[in-house]
């Protein structure tokens, strides 16, 4: 090929599933593309032609709309559309333009015949196409419902009635003020009364200050102009799909030209807040597994929209974890109701991530039972039972069971407080491999339901006890130490075009699992009970065991790490396929490999301390 | 406008009953597109240069680029990129920007073998170039030194065609403006790595189908409305 086509090269082996295509092949399908230019706001299905085409979006952005102007997806940079590649009679849909797009077009005749030796990435091309539009309508379905109470809220209701506003002539300085008198982070810039560009704070960082631009000039230098806006009848659901879409955070409200109002990402998320309480609500109300189950079915689509919104991963957990903390107490209750009064008093445990508030959508369950020392040998029956009841349901739930048995229907993790007294002093003393191998999950617990006393007594003791006994946390180490962050995994990653290697990263294991086990056994020396792996960091921060610095940079590498992890599944629950932590290396951007990168060493650098720490090796 | 057209064929009339039998008479003798021919009609050829210098009497062409539109279409099948092996050293401050060092010159083809395919390839169609003097000089000139003529060709220049768009709106720009990497920023084209003669003829492509959507979305305007 011309090497001079280089780029075009590049851009088609970014996109799945081209990227492990031998150079011939890409060569060949690049001599079937055609390129071509479409206006923002023209449509798209008046320039159809046959025969059937594929499109891959160079730039710009389309809407798939179906007829009656459901919203089917949204297409970018780099993406697909297989749209065109089996049109179906039934199904009707048109195309909209939303940004000036510069489209590349194969015939899919062409990719069948280039691809006729990769049946892998051809069926890739055709399953896409086919499953296109059904599970595109399943989605809006899903989303809708989630969407129900962002559609049913009118901007007007939760705008900002007050505007900061300044003339576009005013210094950037002085804009700085107003914006810092009035609390506010944007300021809308008028021309007279007509709006004419935003400004934020983040503006006046980047434009102004990072660029040397001197602060007396006018605000005019470095606003954004050409602003979009929206209609105060506009519902939250719409705002909320431009604002994600145009990447902007401040969005002023216009009508006749008059300026009514603004809203924040901040104000949709905190109405997005609203929307998992509703669904937590209606869970603690629900009367059967069935419709416990129902509500849970919105979770993958909570996750997706909140990413989409831009939460932090924190914030995702806690509230995936709210709600898988609801369906728990829920069906205690059902099965209480069901098996009649606990004979002594006990406590619903839940352990691993779910005691840490670091659920994602497609978490297992891992649980226990803590029950009062008055408990006779007969009144386990009545426990066994409850475990049954609530475990099966979970599952039922989706929290499918723990392939390790670290469930409360496993005699082991049902008992007295004075045995889980017992559990926790062996472990600590007298350390052994699976002992370890358990306390990675013990000694993250959280209280669900029922007599929080129990498990804090017990807590209590074994926190006393931990940070004296140096061999157990020099053996703790020892096991949260093979875990190491994959740096190898980089150097495969060069070599990921030649077709060998298809790794990919396990985001839980190598990634999340060393901080949060680092997290712990800095909290086990120091005595602390906190569970949360954030929280823990900042307990530690600054402590005998972890450094300011050494803290802040894990809580970096966390949200980092989480967020990717939050990103693919969100892609994952996208397609509609099931959700994991293995992320290939190509849904990485260059930015995020070397962020990533940047990430792995801070990890080994803390793990290579507390090697030294406990002299281990 | 349109007589300027007819000048062009007129003109491409009488060079054709003077050119020398080979290359140059063959591209006179097939005729230019009507003016009349709306846009998506008409055969373009966008083409781009890389050359020593910018003087065509005492600089030389070092590679050619160039791609065809059609309905609107870039066809990427159509892609053409050749190296020239010119005489002399290449000067350094050069090499930089065009990156076709003394090595990659020496594997390339005769300035003759070039030219008579570049002709080829550029008959009885449109030629799209941004910023036309450097081609139209560098070709006529080549020309002459090889047929003892210079051929005459419809022009379409991008830069021209954004001047126009941007003369009409109020506000002021920089000449910096209508360079071809800016204009394609303008319109939120890719980016692509500047100065190779195939990858700005591809660019110089994309910046003409984005400027004719602005120019008038709804319709294909005729030949003539873009003609330099």
């Amino acid at each position: 090929m011309e090497i001079e086509l280089q780029e075009i090269s590049d851009f088609l082996i970014s996109i799945h599933p081209f990227e492990n295509l031998p150079q011939a092949i890409i060569e060949r399908l690049i001599k079937k593309i055609n390129i071509r230019y479409i206006r923002r706001d023209t449509s798209f299905s008046e320039k159809l032609k046959t025969p059937e085409r594929l499109y891959l979006l160079r730039k710009g952005a389309v809407s798939l709309l179906s007829d009656n102007n459901q919203l089917l997806g949204k297409l970018g940079e780099g993406d697909i559309c297989t749209a065109f590649c089996h049109i179906e009679e039934d199904v009707k849909f048109t195309i909209k333009v939303e940004e000036d797009t510069l489209v590349y077009t194969i015939e899919c005749q062409a990719i069948a015949n280039i691809l006729q030796d990769y049946p892998e990435q051809l069926s890739f091309l055709q399953k896409k196409s086919n499953r296109h539009f059904k599970q595109d309508l399943f989605n809006v379905q899903e989303t809708n419902t989630l969407a129900s109470s962002l559609m049913n809220t009118q901007i007007s209701d939760i705008m900002h009635h007050f505007v900061a506003t300044a003339e576009q002539s005013t210094s950037i300085r002085d804009a700085a003020v107003i914006m810092s008198s009035n609390n506010v982070s944007s300021l809308i810039i008028l021309d007279q009364k007509e709006v004419v560009g935003i400004l934020t704070d983040k503006d006046i960082t980047r434009r102004c200050i990072a660029q040397d631009v001197s602060t007396s000039q006018s605000v005019k230098q470095i606003m954004t102009n050409n602003i979009i806006s929206a209609s105060a009848h506009s519902n939250a659901f719409e705002v909320m799909m431009t604002m994600t879409r145009k990447q902007i955070r401040h969005l002023p409200i216009i009508d006749e030209e008059e300026l009514l109002g603004i809203i924040s990402v901040t104000d949709l998320l905190r109405l997005e807040g609203r929307n998992s309480v509703y669904i937590t609500n209606a869970i603690s109300k629900a009367d059967s597994i069935e419709e416990i189950q129902e509500s849970c079915q919105i979770i993958p689509q909570l996750q997706l929209q909140s990413v989409h919104m831009g939460a932090s991963a924190d914030h995702i957990g806690k509230i995936i974890t709210a709600i898988s903390t609801a369906v728990t107490r829920r069906l205690i209750k059902l099965a209480e109701d069901k098996l009649g009064e606990a004979p002594v008093p006990y406590a619903w445990l839940a352990a691993g991530s779910h005691a840490r508030r670091e659920q994602s959508s497609h978490s297992d369950q891992d649980n226990a039972l803590i029950i009062s020392d008055k408990m006779k040998p007969e009144d386990d029956e009545w426990f066994a039972a409850l475990a049954k009841f609530v475990c099966d349901g979970l599952n039922q739930c989706g929290y499918v069971y723990c392939p390790g048995d670290v469930m409360a229907t496993n005699p082991k993790w049902r008992q007295p407080a004075k045995k889980w007294s017992e559990y926790f002093i062996n472990w600590i003393k007298t350390p052994s491999p699976k002992a370890l191998m358990y306390s990675s999950i013990f000694f993250d617990l959280r209280s669900l339901y029922g007599d929080n006393q129990l498990l804090a007594d017990v807590r209590e003791k074994m926190l006393k006890l931990s940070p004296k006994n140096d061999l157990f946390l020099a053996h703790l180490s020892f096991n949260a130490l093979k875990l190491k962050p994959p740096l190898g995994f980089f150097r495969d990653f060069v070599l990921i075009h030649d077709g060998k290697h298809n790794d990919t990263l396990d985001l839980k294991h190598n990634g999340l699992a060393p901080i949060v086990d680092l997290a712990r056994i800095y909290a086990l020396s120091e005595g602390i009970s906190e569970i949360n792996t954030i929280e823990r960091l900042k307990r530690v921060r600054g402590s005998r065991s972890l450094s300011s610095e050494g803290a802040d940079d894990l809580l970096d590498s966390l949200e980092f790490i989480s967020s990717l992890r939050m990103k693919h599944q969100a892609q994952q629950i996208n397609i509609g396929a099931e959700t994991n932590n293995f992320m290939a290396p190509v849904e990485l951007s260059k930015l995020e490999r070397s962020h990533l990168k940047d990430t792995f060493k801070v990890i080994q650098t803390l793990q290579n301390y507390l090697e030294m720490r406990y002299k281990i090796g | 406008m349109l007589s300027q057209w007819f000048g062009y064929e007129a003109k491409r009339k009488r060079l054709l009953a003077k050119a020398p039998p080979g290359p140059l008479r063959d591209f006179l003798s097939v005729p230019f597109p009507d003016p009349k021919t709306p846009l998506n009609k008409t055969p373009i050829l966008a083409m781009d240069f890389e050359t020593t210098g910018l003087n065509a009497k005492t600089d030389q062409i070092l590679s050619v680029g160039h791609i065809c539109i059609d309905s609107f279409e870039i066809l990427l099948s159509s892609a053409y990129h050749q190296v020239i092996c010119t005489q002399g050293e290449l000067k350094e401050e050069g090499v930089i920007i065009h990156q076709i060092t003394d090595d990659t010159k020496s594997q390339g083809q005769k300035v003759e073998a070039v030219i008579e395919k570049l002709l080829y390839a550029m008959a009885g169609k449109a030629i799209l170039v941004h910023f036309s003097p450097i081609e139209k000089n560098f070709l006529q000139h080549t020309c002459k030194q090889l047929y003892g003529m210079a051929p005459i060709f419809p022009i379409i220049d991008t830069l021209m065609i954004a001047r126009k768009r941007l003369d009409q709106r109020t506000s002021l720009y920089s000449p910096n403006d209508l360079r071809l990497f800016n204009l394609r920023d303008s319109h939120k084209l890719p980016r692509y790595k500047a100065h190779n003669a195939l990858s700005d003829a591809l660019a110089t492509a994309e910046l003409f189908l984005a400027e004719i959507e602005y120019k008038q979305p709804k319709k294909s305007p005729p030949l003539k409305s873009v003609l330099s």
